[in-house]
């Protein structure tokens, strides 16, 4: 410990004392004069003052520090923020913002304010979009769709992005009149073509339309308005409709499907009904198309055209189309050990495009028919042909991987899209199936007449096999057959049937091939 | 700064072969006053490290400035501070302890232990 001697009536003594007082305080700039005397008091001044000068640059170091590091936290917490809010791709808000400002909105309608509206936008075809060009492509895409919903919104309005293709928007302060011209607007806008790299593409977009009412919550705005969303993607995309409460109705009943269908999988409510074709020289039945009907244990019989799109929206139609695959070759089996088939007797199986993206769909066909000692090239299996336009290069590569196994391909309800023959020709098919609408006027309309016509001609210069679809009267089964056509299928002949029906008429077959006209064979 | 206008610092080169570096008495030695001690000390030692020995008694203060630049670099290979009153040591243990000098430094009160201080160090060194 140093000792410092001084006079006790020295007076720099008090000045140390409300130096120290004064530093304490918080004054770094306070300095002690120090007397030319160099005495131990001078010394003591001198270290104070020089120890407060260090003390008041550490504390500046320290303070910019902090400063620095504080800036850079409200910085991080900014953009923490921004990220929690926000959609990372376009920047639009995501749901947990919009529903914030939803919520915002319905607070001002209990002050007076207007309902807010909300609108779900889902983009038609965005899974074809990012499959042909690429997920960066696809990603091009969705900021270019931000950036014309921005356009078309007020900036009042919030545009948000759900993830994926979903986007929504929030209008406020606006009448229903003006919130339809914004959903029209950002339709019109989304039909216009997108440019990526140097290609072009189309989007177009589903849009459902909800308005806001006293005591609705954000939940039930949201959920309504994509009720509608849901609306318009079933009635053809590429329109808006507004929420109604009887769309709500469908959309539980929808949900409902989907849980009896699962229930249906596992406790054999399906069964296949088989509808028979026939060589249309001779009338002998060549072949049958497995059809999926579901025996419900309320409903009764339910055709696929009630359950089939919901089991391909939720990823049903895999397992369905399994099962089916199982049931149709375990059914053939069964009927080349008791039957005496005619030779070219074919079963076809419809398989959903979802199915030829299933990566395992060629070595699940071959165990199966291993499994039950059917030949290959007995099997047919059928795609739309709009199936095979929503994602070309996968499904070729399947059928190609299919046809090397030795499973017969055809091209389902021919004449429903828009691929031409020559497209035909390079898939690896050997049938095609002309659908019902081109044989429906066949002999009543001449144009449609001659219409088939060519097609019959074009399919045969390709050398493929056509079947007509809906083929209802003798007179289109006569013409058909006139026009060279080979096989016709449909209610003239037989409807679908189940299996022991189907077992009954090639019982019968044999005893009516002496029959020189094709004629009914069934129903 | 100098009071009374006088040169704020001698630097001289002994025949013995140390520096000797003189504060004017009462001089606040600053940040540019360092620097130019600095080069000053660099000039004489003329790329060489000699032992150094700074007078520095009777300083009116040595500024924050100041230690910053003797705390970076030095021309010296020792350096003795040499002071008188207990203003000169608390400035001198400022330097040697919050900013301290790159080579070996300490402070006198008699200039024969300081030479001789230096003249140790310096032999140390040599060896």
């Amino acid at each position: 410990m140093l000792t410092v001697t001084a006079r006790p009536d020295d007076p720099r003594l008090d000045q140390l004392l409300e130096f120290v007082v004064q530093v304490a305080a918080g004054d770094l700039v306070a300095r002690l004069d120090v007397s030319p005397d160099g005495d131990a008091v001078d010394a003591v001044a001198m270290g104070l003052n020089m120890l407060t000068e260090e003390l008041q640059v550490l504390y500046g170091g320290l303070e910019q520090h902090v400063a620095e590091r504080t800036a850079l936290l409200e910085q991080a917490q900014a953009e923490l923020k921004r990220l929690a809010l926000n959609d990372s791709l376009t920047g639009l808000a995501n749901r947990t913002l919009l529903g914030d400002r939803i919520d915002q909105a319905l607070t001002r309608v209990k002050r007076g304010a207007q309902p807010p509206t909300v609108l779900a936008l889902d983009l038609d075809g965005f899974k074809l979009i990012n499959d042909s060009l690429g997920h960066a492509g696809g990603d091009t895409v969705l900021v270019e769709v931000a950036r014309r919903l921005k356009a078309v919104a007020r900036h009042t309005d919030t545009v948000a992005r759900f993830g994926g293709d979903e986007f929504a928007i929030l209008i406020t302060d606006a009448g229903a009149d003006d919130a339809l011209r914004i959903a029209e607007r950002a339709l019109a806008e989304l039909r216009l073509p997108l440019q990526v790299g140097d290609q072009m593409t189309w989007a177009g977009a589903s849009i459902g339309v909800c308005f806001g009412s006293r005591g609705q919550t954000a939940d039930s705005l949201l959920r309504d308005a994509d009720t509608a969303m849901y609306v318009a993607k079933t009635r053809g995309r590429n329109n808006i409709q507004v929420f109604r409460p009887e769309m709500r109705v469908a959309a539980i009943a929808r949900l409902q499907i989907t849980e009896e269908l699962q229930t249906a999988l596992a406790t054999d409510q399906l069964l296949l009904h088989y509808q028979p074709f026939v060589d249309l020289a001779t009338g002998r039945i060549v072949g049958a198309e497995a059809l999926v009907r579901w025996l419900h244990p309320q409903r009764g019989l339910v055709l696929p055209g009630e359950f089939i799109p919901i089991a391909e929206e939720t990823g049903l139609v895999i397992e369905l189309g399994q099962w089916a695959i199982v049931e149709a070759i375990r059914q053939l089996a069964q009927w080349q050990k008791e039957l005496v088939l005619p030779e070219s007797f074919r079963l076809h199986v419809n398989i959903s495009p979802v199915h030829f993206r299933w990566a395992s769909l060629v070595p699940f066909v071959q165990q199966v028919l291993q499994q039950h000692g059917v030949p290959a090239a007995d099997l047919v299996l059928e795609i739309t042909e709009t199936g095979l336009m929503a994602d070309e290069a996968e499904i070729v590569q399947t059928l190609q991987d299919l046809r090397s196994a030795g499973v017969g391909l055809a091209i389902d309800d021919f004449g429903t899209g828009y691929s031409s023959i020559s497209y035909l020709r390079r898939l690896p098919v050997d049938t095609v199936k002309i659908d019902r609408s081109l044989v429906a006027g066949i002999d009543t309309d001449p144009q449609q007449h001659r219409l088939v016509a060519a097609i019959v001609q074009l399919i045969d210069a390709v050398s493929l096999t056509p079947i007509a679809e809906g083929v209802e009267t003798a007179g289109q089964a006569v013409r058909l057959h006139a026009l060279g056509c080979t096989y016709g299928q449909g209610h003239h002949f037989s409807r679908p049937v189940p299996a022991d029906e189907v077992t009954e008429l090639l019982h019968v077959e044999p005893a009516r091939r002496d029959g020189q006209h094709p004629d009914t064979i069934g129903c | 700064m100098a009071m009374g206008g006088e040169v704020p610092m001698t630097v001289t080169l002994d025949a013995d072969g140390f520096v000797r570096l003189w504060w004017a008495p009462g001089i606040v030695i600053t940040g540019d006053l360092a620097r130019e001690a600095v080069l000053a000390v660099e000039r004489v030692c003329a790329g060489r490290q000699l032992p150094m020995l700074v007078d520095m008694t009777a300083t009116g203060n040595l500024t924050r400035d100041a230690r910053v630049v003797f705390a970076k670099k030095s021309a010296a290979s020792a350096i003795a501070l040499l002071g008188r009153s207990a203003v000169d040591r608390v400035i001198a243990n400022f330097a040697l302890g919050v900013s301290p000098v790159p080579v070996p430094t300490r402070f006198f009160t008699v200039e024969a232990a300081a030479v001789a201080w230096l003249r140790d160090v310096d032999s140390d060194r040599e060896a």
